[in-house]
């Protein structure tokens, strides 16, 4: 499968609720960080939880936020940030930095 | 029941034997009822039994500490972790084959530097890297620290005794999905000429989650002088 | 699942070793050996398909902090295991019942 994001690329997590099992923290999702990483594809996790071996693989990213971007009253450094891992039908590109 | 327990009721049971600890009659209950309806075999709990016993902190500690002397090793440690810890004879598809239920096989080192400080977290659940760290610390599980690493994590550093300048990043990873992660902490001053055991000595657990920073002072009497030392 | 607790629980909740801790770094001991034995069970009610990890992983979120709030965090899995499989019916209360005494009786004597 075709990767559909770039090392360095500003993506957002989508802002879904889902009623699916999920591994996307809620407080990612509409949180804008960079791929910092490719992942392997993986079966994505709304699937596994039916405990199915043949379930949807998608390509995974390792996601890097700053902090501040994820909670606005932060109250450690600037340059603090988080890692995640998030499955491509998670993200939507971002575009670039309007600050 | 057994029958020498007809002293006087007058006064209070005196508890010679150690108190059962209802845990564990609850614990034994469950096992043995799954096993009874076939949940899982008596087999079957004998090799995570085993393997549970087997893993421990010192797996990750070996790890770290051949990769400061080694700078090869550290190369491959970080490019792949699950095929360098085979090289210490850990295998993360241990106990079954394909790895435990909750472990998957991913593994993933993350290296500090003086600019960046790595810590571990699991928000959804409290995936830990068992294979080379064992069993996680009760703290790691709880809510209040899966909550609060995310949100606070260098209020939760300073709890533990570690405080950072502003200029260092605090990077904290939130291990939701498949992969594993172990912190490399850097070595410290102070070790030159240390054999990798004694190395090992001062890579605690608490280094390779992200809340502590390895300690000369730990070893710094015992470790030179270790008899079985070669160094 | 069930949002009341299971009165066969209770002997094991009321012994009460739930120790107010000052902070998270004190809250740290080796496990018991029961504790290694419980994390063998949930892994191999995982691995063959009775439980899983991660359901039971979330549900000891819940419960923990609610009907099992007053027990400590390394009980938690033993609990909310148990209670799960009465929930789904794969135990009954009255056999683990039944089972513990057996249990108890048995460490009684040992």
């Amino acid at each position: 499968m075709r990767r559909k994001f770039q090392l360095g690329e500003r993506v957002r997590v989508r802002d879904a609720t889902t009623l699916f099992h999920t591994r996307t923290q809620a407080f990612t999702r509409g949180r804008t960080g960079v791929v910092v990483e490719n992942r392997p594809e993986w079966v994505i996790p709304e699937d596994e939880a039916w405990g199915r071996d043949d379930g949807r693989t998608e390509p995974f990213y390792v996601v890097r936020f700053r902090q501040r971007d994820l909670w606005p009253d932060y109250t450690g450094f600037d340059v603090d940030t988080l890692e995640t891992e998030v499955s491509e039908r998670w993200l939507e590109p971002a575009g670039k930095e309007q600050r | 029941m057994s029958s020498d327990h007809d002293h006087d009721h007058d006064h209070a049971p005196i508890q010679e034997a150690p108190e059962i600890d209802e845990f564990e009659v609850l614990e034994t209950a469950v096992r043995e009822l799954s096993i009874e309806h076939g949940l899982f075999s008596a087999e079957d709990h004998r090799r995570f039994s085993e393997w549970a016993q087997s893993i421990g902190p010192t797996g990750g500690s070996r790890l770290v500490a051949k990769a400061w002397v080694d700078s090869e090793f550290k190369q491959r440690l970080l490019a792949d972790g699950t095929t360098a810890s085979e090289e210490i004879g850990i295998d993360w598809h241990d106990p079954t084959g394909t790895g435990t239920p909750s472990d998957y096989t991913y593994f993933y080192v993350l290296e500090n530097t003086p600019e960046v400080h790595n810590t571990i977290v699991c928000t959804l659940c409290s995936c830990y890297p068992r294979p080379v760290l064992g069993m996680s610390p009760e703290w790691y599980r709880t809510p209040h620290y899966r909550r609060r690493m995310v949100r606070w994590p260098r209020e939760v550093l300073a709890e533990f005794g570690l405080h950072l300048p502003p200029e260092v990043e605090v990077r904290v990873h939130d291990s939701n999905q498949k992969s594993r992660f172990m912190v490399m902490p850097m070595r410290p001053e102070g070790t030159d000429g240390w054999s990798e055991d004694q190395l090992a000595a001062i890579v605690t657990r608490d280094t390779m989650i992200g809340v502590a920073l390895p300690q000369v002072s730990w070893t710094a009497s015992a470790a030179p002088s270790e008899p079985t030392s070669s160094a | 699942m069930s949002a009341n607790r299971y009165e066969v629980l209770d002997a094991a909740i009321d012994q009460g070793d739930s120790e107010p801790v000052s902070g998270l770094p004190q809250l740290d001991r080796p496990p018991s050996p029961w504790e290694t034995s419980m994390q063998a069970t949930c892994d191999c009610l995982s691995w063959r398909g009775a439980l899983d990890a991660l359901e039971r992983r979330q549900a000891e979120d819940e419960l923990g902090e609610t009907l099992y709030a007053e027990s400590p965090v390394h009980a938690r899995s033993t609990l909310v295991a148990a209670h799960l499989l009465m929930d789904r019916g794969v135990i009954t209360p009255d056999e683990l019942q039944a089972k513990m005494a057996e249990v108890r009786a048995r460490l009684e004597k040992a």
